[in-house]
This record gives structure tokens, sequence and C-alpha cells, in this order.
């Protein structure tokens, strides 16, 4: 959950990548690390791996300032996707402001990736917050591989659901802008609603995407 | 262990830059720049105010804090902010050179000493988090454990009283079988019995009519001798005629004659009225729910009880009119008979039992069996209707009368009641509703 301070105006929004061991997640760090500018970030932190697989979790900083002053800092996290490291999983996902479920699409990852989604549902009821209600995007990766579940069934599946999915190869790096741009604007309207940045703070949508999302126009897109 | 001391721990929480450095790790790398020959080695907040400071220049050192000819400051991020800065003052003979490259080497060691703390803390938070969660469900799959434990002991506990309760309710279930099958028997001997008492009963009846006809006429017969004999003229004759009829005792046999064929007939019809009432009463012929009068029941069941019922009983029936009711016909009656037969065992000699039938306010039958026997005392009211429950003597009674009363009642979707007082008589109060068992 959001960590708020209005004397020292400042505020720190935690955002979670999440989904299925290897679907990708560290490299999406790894990628929006590489593709946006150094004006507003901080470094990528790779916590311990074991094997080159994340077993804690990767934090990358974001810092951005509204109008007001008010000084946010965006903390974007992933998790351990190894079922065997629930414990961490739970643990990072405490107080997240918006998660993003990086799938892996791949035919045969598809029962992981039910699973995983169930995981989260159960971990995000057990840290006290609502799927329903939490900022949430799903970016299907690995697109550029072939033997992948077609996009006009994943839409099918996910549509109806409301939750805005997308379509990324992380590996090629394209997709990851658009997902963490996402994952910006749903949580950008769940603090607004919250916090008041626009009205308040004089923080826009726009600005607020655009502070985080700062990358050369011909490099990223 | 309190569960919420885990709730606000969070993985990758704000920290300070106190917080990822300390004093032991700082000073000797600053002991050892000021060692160079530096007037000042110090490490400052954001806000430039001194951390920890080292050198001759240690007491004035917020002269030095700004960059100057003789100043190197070097910024310290901590994951990508800018949370301090390690300052470094030339001595009187430190180059700018020098200085540089102190700054350079002190500025490295300081970041890349805040950023192996940083990660050291973090992966010690979410191990700590980790340990936390697992041991708290540690807590939660012991709990349970405990739980299903303490009911599994529980149970096996229990086991003994519930098979104990279930061979008991076996035993009921056995008896009260028995006790059917017993009235079922009955029954069939009843109705066997009647059928092949009927028959000759019936030609018997219709002789004896006829005998009585033919002996009327022998009657007149003897008369008409006698009248003759009487008016003949032969003496010896009249004389003999009159000793036999003497010897004969043709005189009282006329005037006992008649006495005889009453109490004969009468006999014989008390008979057929016997096997008849035991032929209803058993209901041998009818199977399932029957409709049934009430009062006709009672009337048969005392009827059949008649020869145990002592001369000195008086049982006053009080019955009123009520509708017919829809039940199994045989245990009704068997309900009946186990509560009169009771009142008769609770008093053997000067019962007085009265039976009132009629409505209830709310339209039921309402049947009261009310005894002045002993009564029943208040603390064992509650129990004789349990199988094999008695106060009677061993041999006397087996503790299924009412315990049988009690389930036909109920199995009519009725209810029975007991008012008494000890030493003042018993009532027997039979609620049934006239639709029979909803």
């Amino acid at each position: 959950m959001i960590e708020y301070d209005q004397d020292e105006k400042k505020m720190v929004l935690k955002l979670v990548y999440y989904g299925p061991a290897l679907s990708g997640k560290t490299t999406n760090l790894l990628r929006l690390h590489d593709l946006l500018d150094q004006d507003g970030r901080g470094g990528l932190m790779v916590l311990d791996t074991a094997n080159e697989r994340t077993i804690y979790f990767d934090l990358l900083p974001f810092f951005l300032e509204a109008p007001s002053g008010l000084k946010i800092k965006v903390k974007v996290f992933t998790v351990p996707g190894q079922v065997k490291h629930d414990g961490t999983r739970k643990a990072v996902l405490q107080r997240a402001d918006g998660v993003a479920f990086i799938a892996d699409s791949q035919v045969q990852e598809n029962l992981n990736n039910t699973n995983s989604f169930e995981n989260l549902e159960r971990n995000l009821s057990f840290v006290g917050m609502d799927i329903e209600k939490i900022p949430l995007v799903i970016q299907y990766n690995k697109r550029d591989l072939n033997n992948i579940i077609a996009e006009p069934e994943i839409r099918g599946v996910w549509e109806p659901t409301g939750i805005p999915v997308l379509m990324a190869s992380a590996l090629e790096g394209w997709g990851i802008i658009e997902t963490f741009r996402s994952l910006a604007e749903a949580t950008y309207r769940s603090i607004d609603a919250r916090y008041a940045l626009k009205a308040d703070h004089g923080l826009s949508l726009a600005s607020f995407v655009s502070q985080l999302v700062r990358c050369d126009q011909n490099s990223g897109l | 262990m309190a569960l919420h001391e885990s709730i606000d721990f969070v993985v990758g929480g704000e920290k300070r830059l106190t917080d990822v450095l300390s004093e032991i790790e700082v000073m000797p790398l600053l002991k050892s720049a000021a060692q160079a020959g530096l007037e000042l080695a110090a490490v400052v907040d954001d806000c430039d105010v001194p951390l920890w400071t080292f050198g001759p220049g240690s007491a004035v050192a917020g002269s030095y804090l700004h960059e100057g000819e003789a100043v190197e400051s070097r910024p310290i991020y901590l994951a990508g902010e800018m949370v301090g800065k390690v300052y470094l003052a030339a001595g009187r003979s430190t180059t700018a050179d020098v200085l540089n490259i102190l700054a350079q080497v002190v500025g490295d060691a300081v970041n890349s000493m805040v950023q192996t703390n940083l990660k050291r803390m973090m992966v010690t938070e979410i191990h700590t988090q980790v340990v936390q969660l697992s041991y708290d469900e540690l807590l939660e799959t012991n709990r349970l454990l405990t739980e299903s434990e303490q009911k599994y002991r529980e149970l096996a506990q229990n086991l003994e009283i519930r098979v104990q309760e279930r061979t008991a309710e076996l035993k009921q279930l056995y008896t009260r079988m028995l006790q059917q099958e017993k009235m079922a028997s009955v029954g069939q001997l009843a109705a066997g019995m009647a059928h092949e008492i009927n028959n000759p009963l019936s030609y018997i009846l219709s002789n004896l009519k006829s005998l009585e006809k033919y002996v009327g006429r022998f009657v007149e017969l003897v008369n008409f001798y006698d009248e003759q004999t009487g008016v003949a003229d032969h003496v010896k004759l009249r004389s003999a005629a009159l000793e036999k009829r003497r010897s004969l005792k043709i005189d009282f046999i006329l005037e006992d004659l008649e006495d005889l064929f009453t109490q004969t007939v009468s006999g014989a019809e008390r008979v057929k009225k016997i096997v008849a009432d035991l032929q209803g009463f058993s209901h041998i012929d009818t199977a399932g729910d029957i409709r049934l009068d009430v009062n006709l029941e009672i009337e048969r069941t005392l009827s059949v009880l008649s020869s145990v019922i002592p001369a000195d009983a008086e049982i006053v029936k009080n019955l009123g009119e009520i509708p017919e009711l829809s039940c199994q016909g045989p245990l009704l009656s068997q309900a009946f008979l186990n509560i009169i037969r009771n009142a008769l065992q609770a008093r053997p000699q000067g019962l007085k039992l009265l039976i009132h039938t009629g409505l209830d306010s709310s339209g039921r039958i309402r049947i009261v069996f009310e005894d002045n026997g002993p009564g029943i005392p208040q603390d064992i009211q509650r129990r004789i209707f349990e199988p094999f429950f008695t106060t009677r003597d061993v041999g006397d009674g087996m503790g299924m009368g009412l315990t049988v009363a009690y389930e036909v009642v109920t199995s009519c979707g009725g209810a029975i009641d007991i008012q008494s007082k000890e030493g003042q008589g018993a009532a027997f109060i039979i609620t049934l509703p006239i639709g029979g068992k909803t």
C-alpha cells in the first residue's frame, strides 16, 4: 500500500511484476532500465540470484515530482516465479499499489500461467488486498516464439474481465514500455481517486505517465 | 509471537543514509584518507549536515562543506537517489590530483558500501519476512492439527458412549418389532380361532334354537299325558305315571328348562361377541393406514381385557363425539391396551379408571386415562417411557408397555403426556391429530 507523508511531501508507490517462473519478469525490468532515460530513475538493483534465477526480487526505482512539490518515488519490484518461493512472493506483494502479471505465451506454459494467476489472487487476499480492486495489467510475453497461444484466444479470455492485456517480447524489447505505461495509468487512476493528485497536487495523468515513462522518441517505440 | 509484528514490516521500505551506513564502516575510510594529509574527510547527509568527520578541520567542518579549490565532493546514491556526499578538504601539502583521486576512491568505496549494505539489508528483510510468514503458517498448521487431533480424541472417547446409545436404540427397535410381531401373531391366531369357532358356534346357536323349540313340544306332550292320565279310570296307571314323574323330577326339569336355554344361548352369544372383538381389536383383516373410531377401539380393548379386569374395578367411560382418525389400527389399540394394563397393575384392587375422549381447543383428539393408583413420582415421570424402565418386580413386566405406547402415539403424529402426583393417581393424556401423521 501507498506510503504517503504529507508533511515531507513524499509519496512512495510500489508496483510489482508477478507471474510464473521464467516468464520474463526480470527481463522486463532490464528492458525498462535500458529503454527509459536515465533521468528520473535509479539503477536496477538485482539481489542475489541462484543460476541467474531471481530468488528474492529485483528493484527499479523511479522518481517524479508534482507541480505542488510532492515527490513521488515509484519502486518497481519483481517477485521470484518459482513455486517454492511463495513466502518471498507474499512478502514482496505486501502493500503493492499495482501489479503487472507477466504471462508466458507458449502453449505448454498455459497451465503455469493459470496457477500463477490463482496464486496471485490468493496471495493478494492473504496480504489483505482484492484482485478486483488493485490496478492490474496483463502482459503476454515471448510473442517472438513459435507455438504460442493465438492473440484472439487470449483476448477472448481476458477482455471480458476488463483487465488491460498487452502483447510483448521482452527479448526483442517491444510491448515492455506499453505494459509499464498501462500499469502506470491504472495506478494513477487508483491513487488519484484516493489522494487527489490532480486536484491537490496539479499532477495530471499525462504528466504522471510521461514523467515515469521518459524515453527517446526514436529508441523505445 | 504476535502476528501483527510481521504485517507492518515492508520489504524494500524507505531508508536513510544512516540506516545503511555505520560509523564502524565509514570511520576507517575517512581516517585513512585524512592520514594522507587531508585537512578534513567527511560524510554528510542530503542537507549537508555532517554525519561523520575526521581530520584537523573536524571542529570547523561546516566551513569546508562547499566545493572550492581545495575541496572535492562526491555524491552518495541510495537506490538511485542522492542521499548525501563525501567531502574531502586538502591539507597544506595535498595536491589537486591527490585530492581528486582520494575523493574518487573514498566516494566509490562509500557508494559501494551503501549498495552492498542495502542489498544485504533487503535480503535480510525478505529473509526475516519469509521466516516470519513460514513461522506463522507453521503455527496455523499446528493449530489446525491440534484442533483435528482434539476432535479425533473426543471422537474416540465418545465412541463407547455412541455404541452404547446405538445398542440401546437397536434393542428398543428389536423389542418393538418383537412386540409387533407378537401382536400380529395374536391377530392371526385370533382370526384363525374366530373362523374355527364361528362355524361350530353358528350351528350350536341355530341347533339350540331348534332344540328349544323341540323341547317345547316334548313339554307339551308330557303335559298332555298328564292331563289324560288325570282323568283316566285306570287308577293303577295314574299312580304309576305320577310316580314316574316324581322320580324323574319332571316338575323341576320343566321349571329349569327355560333358564337353561336362556343361559346357554346368551353364553353362546357372548362367545360370538368375544370372537368378534378379538378380531376387531387385532385388525388382522386390515393393513396400512385406516380410518378408525377411537371410541370403538377403546371399547374393544376393554372387551379384550375383560378377563383380567377385576370385578371390583370401576371403569367410567366418558366417550365424546370425535371424528374418525387416520392411523394404523392395531398399533393404536395396543397403546390403549398397554396404558389400561398399566393402570390395572398400578392398582390391582379398587381401581377406578376414568376414560375420557373428546376434542381439545385446537381440534385434536384428546384421550385421557385417569386412574386412582399410587401415582408416578416426579423424578421418574420423565423416564417411564424409556425402554426397559420398570418399577415392577422382576418378571412382572419388562418395561416396554409404555415405551410401545409412546412410540405408537408419536408415530401417529401425536403426543403423550403425564399428569401425576405421588399418591394421587396418574393421568395419561394422548393427543392425536385428526389427519394422522403429517
